[in-house]
């Protein structure tokens, strides 16, 4: 706020203030001499040459793509499609793991935390469930949506494809609530380092959304013209 | 069945009545190509140059520097790659937050040879101009800032950024796609060269747009063919959209001072609303300078459910937007708007964004407050500690960590 000199508001009569004119906002000021933060035309100047503005670390305080911050903008929108084998947390993985192409995404061997309501809420192949995954394997931030594959009844177990949301906005779904994920199972269609079962793995779910690396065992391999399916279980973020 | 609230403008807006009449004879009766020279076409040509003057008067331009085009995102493709067609290479400098319009379009010409550099943001959402200062280059041909920002509604400091490019001899372009009609933009009063705008942002129709090029700046076509508009935009005229651009500008020009003073009291309505009613809640982008509708929220310590909250939303009746997605098609793209405003990638996945348009009412906001909490709830947190969701602020974080 300016606290020295009268006060000239632009005569924009913009409405941005939340008043119609400005004379209407001058008005109020004596009362409310807060409210001269709500004219942009003037906080301009204020917001953007004054040291108490919130900084961001990284950003404006650093030169221009100075290379100090792990995250500069132009380096956070070329990581799609990189092969530079780096999480978006600067960690290394192995391998990226990629859907199965006929399936609509990541598929998930997942356990509700009450297996009960799979029979419960008589989940069938082709339904759309939102949950989200906790626990001591891969507990993530991200509630999940997904499209179920496999039902187990007696276990409680559910294979599901994860998806995007548009689904159960389209056609309702059912929530899961907590669950843990159990095992992934996909495509390996490249590597930096050799494959075998029995082996742990730091791997990077193609479409994690955040991109985080994740470590699995390799408990089933097999190789086709289009990479090496495998399954990994005893999952863990990080 | 309870009507629906929109809140979702920022996406798109509904056709107002009055442009849907404005375009009705365009769509059957007076349906001539502007450029024939027989009656019909005449009659298309004064409809086209009506609005022409219309979309002009709501910049303060003449309208020989208004061009149409058939969106707001091929303006931008026609401003960047024009000027540079034009200038014949050289330095862009943008900003990490703009629409990809402009973003993917500097990638395209960086595989052409052309260096970009990306301006960051600070924790309010803006474009510092003293960034704008430090990435100027004597080469420098271009410079490309939004108006206002389409997930956080910041309004950049486009005067003070359009003069430094001009001191410095670079052009200066801006997105207005989500600011035009809602904020006054006098190019008499801005040094900007180009701005590009969108019907369907301000209650006109989908699939028509305008770029303003200020006399005696030179770009070069991207389209190619009849030589329409000015030989800049070849193709026949929309001109049923064109129209309705015309009078979706002649209707806000009329209406922006009363109705960017209702919305932001909307608006406050809305923010007070919700954080006395989730504690959680804060917002994302500066308070104050930011687009009369326009609410980028965030819910500490439930930001990974936001797609829950939106799913709850939608059942009730609400129309709002996530940027969270835990999706195929979005799973390896956290909000890079707020990513580059410093928010961790899970935030950077949480906002709800809430945009108020020409026909939402009080009554619609009162309903929206009402069901808001009650969705609200239905989110799982991250973490069971109430410090994990007590609305801790970016930058507060390290407490989080301390001792109860």
């Amino acid at each position: 706020m300016r606290e020295t000199g009268p006060i000239e508001l632009p005569g924009l009569d913009c409405g941005l203030c939340g008043y119609k004119t400005c004379a209407e906002l001058l008005e109020r000021l004596p009362q409310k001499p807060d409210l001269i933060k709500r004219c942009i035309h003037l906080s301009e100047e204020a917001v953007l040459g004054q040291e108490s503005t919130p900084k961001l670390a990284g950003a404006a305080q650093v030169p221009v793509e100075c290379g100090a911050c792990a995250l500069r903008p132009s380096e956070t929108l070329r990581m799609k499609g990189t092969q530079q084998w780096l999480d978006s947390l600067g960690r290394e993985f192995d391998f990226y793991l990629e859907h199965f192409p006929e399936d609509p995404g990541p598929r998930e061997i997942i356990l509700p935390h009450n297996p009960m309501i799979t029979r419960e809420m008589k989940l069938r192949k082709g339904e759309i469930l939102i949950g989200r995954p906790l626990g001591m394997s891969c507990g993530c931030p991200i509630t999940h949506c997904g499209v179920v594959m496999e039902v187990d009844e007696r276990t409680g177990v559910i294979v599901w494809c994860v998806t995007g949301p548009l689904g159960p906005r389209q056609l309702g779904y059912k929530d899961l609530g907590y669950y843990v994920a159990e095992g992934y199972e996909g495509l390996v269609r490249e590597s930096r380092r050799e494959l075998g079962i029995g082996m742990r793995y730091f791997f990077q779910p193609r479409m994690c959304m955040l991109q985080w690396r994740h470590s699995g065992l390799v408990n089933y391999m097999n190789r086709t013209k289009e990479g090496v399916q495998v399954r990994l279980e005893g999952l863990w973020i990080g | 069945m309870a009507k629906r609230i929109y809140l979702d403008h920022a996406a798109t807006t509904p056709l107002d009545p009055r442009v849907r009449r404005a375009m009705e004879p365009f769509l059957a009766a007076t349906f001539g190509n502007p450029s024939s020279l027989h009656r019909e076409g005449r009659e298309a040509r004064h409809a086209v140059e009506n609005a022409r003057g219309e979309v002009a008067r709501l910049l303060g331009a003449e309208p020989s520097e208004i061009l149409f085009t058939g969106n707001g995102s091929e303006a931008d493709n026609l401003a960047l790659l024009g000027a540079l067609g034009a200038a014949n290479g050289g330095h862009v400098i943008t900003s990490a937050i703009e629409h990809p319009a402009v973003l993917e379009t500097c990638r395209h010409m960086e595989r052409f040879g052309t260096e970009v550099t990306h301006l960051p943001a600070n924790a309010d959402g803006l474009v510092e101009p003293r960034s704008l200062v430090a990435a100027i280059r004597p080469t420098t041909r271009l410079v490309s800032v939004m108006a206002a920002n389409n997930v956080t509604g910041v309004l950049q400091p486009v005067a003070e950024l359009a003069q430094l490019a001009k001191e410095h001899g670079a052009l200066f372009h801006t997105d207005a796609v989500q600011a035009f009609g809602k904020i006054p933009m006098e190019v008499g009063k801005i040094p900007v060269d180009l701005i590009s705008v969108s019907a369907h942002k301000l209650h006109g129709p989908k699939g028509v747009g305008a770029l303003y090029v200020r006399k005696g700046v030179e770009i070069l076509p991207i389209v190619h063919g009849g030589g329409q508009e000015r030989g800049l935009r070849s193709a026949t005229e929309n001109v049923a959209g064109i129209v309705g651009l015309g009078e979706a500008c002649r209707l806000a020009g009329e209406e922006m001072s009363s109705e960017a003073a209702r919305l932001v009291g909307l608006r406050e309505q809305i923010l007070n609303g919700v954080t006395s009613a989730i504690p959680n809640v804060y917002i994302i982008g500066h308070p104050y300078r930011r687009l009369p509708g326009h609410l980028c929220l965030g819910f500490a310590g439930q930001e990974g459910e936001s797609i829950t909250l939106l799913l709850a939303l939608d059942e009730a009746g609400v129309a709002v937007s996530s940027g969270s997605a835990c999706s195929a098609s979005h799973a390896d793209k956290p909000s890079y708007v707020l990513q580059a405003m410093g928010l961790d990638p899970i935030r950077a996945r949480g906002s709800l964004r809430v945009t108020l348009g020409r026909f939402n009412t009080e009554e619609d906001v009162g309903r929206f407050l009402e069901i808001l909490p009650r969705a609200a709830a239905k989110m799982r947190p991250v973490a069971t500690h109430p410090a994990f969701s007590a609305g801790l602020k970016e930058g507060e974080g390290d407490e989080r960590n301390g001792p109860d």
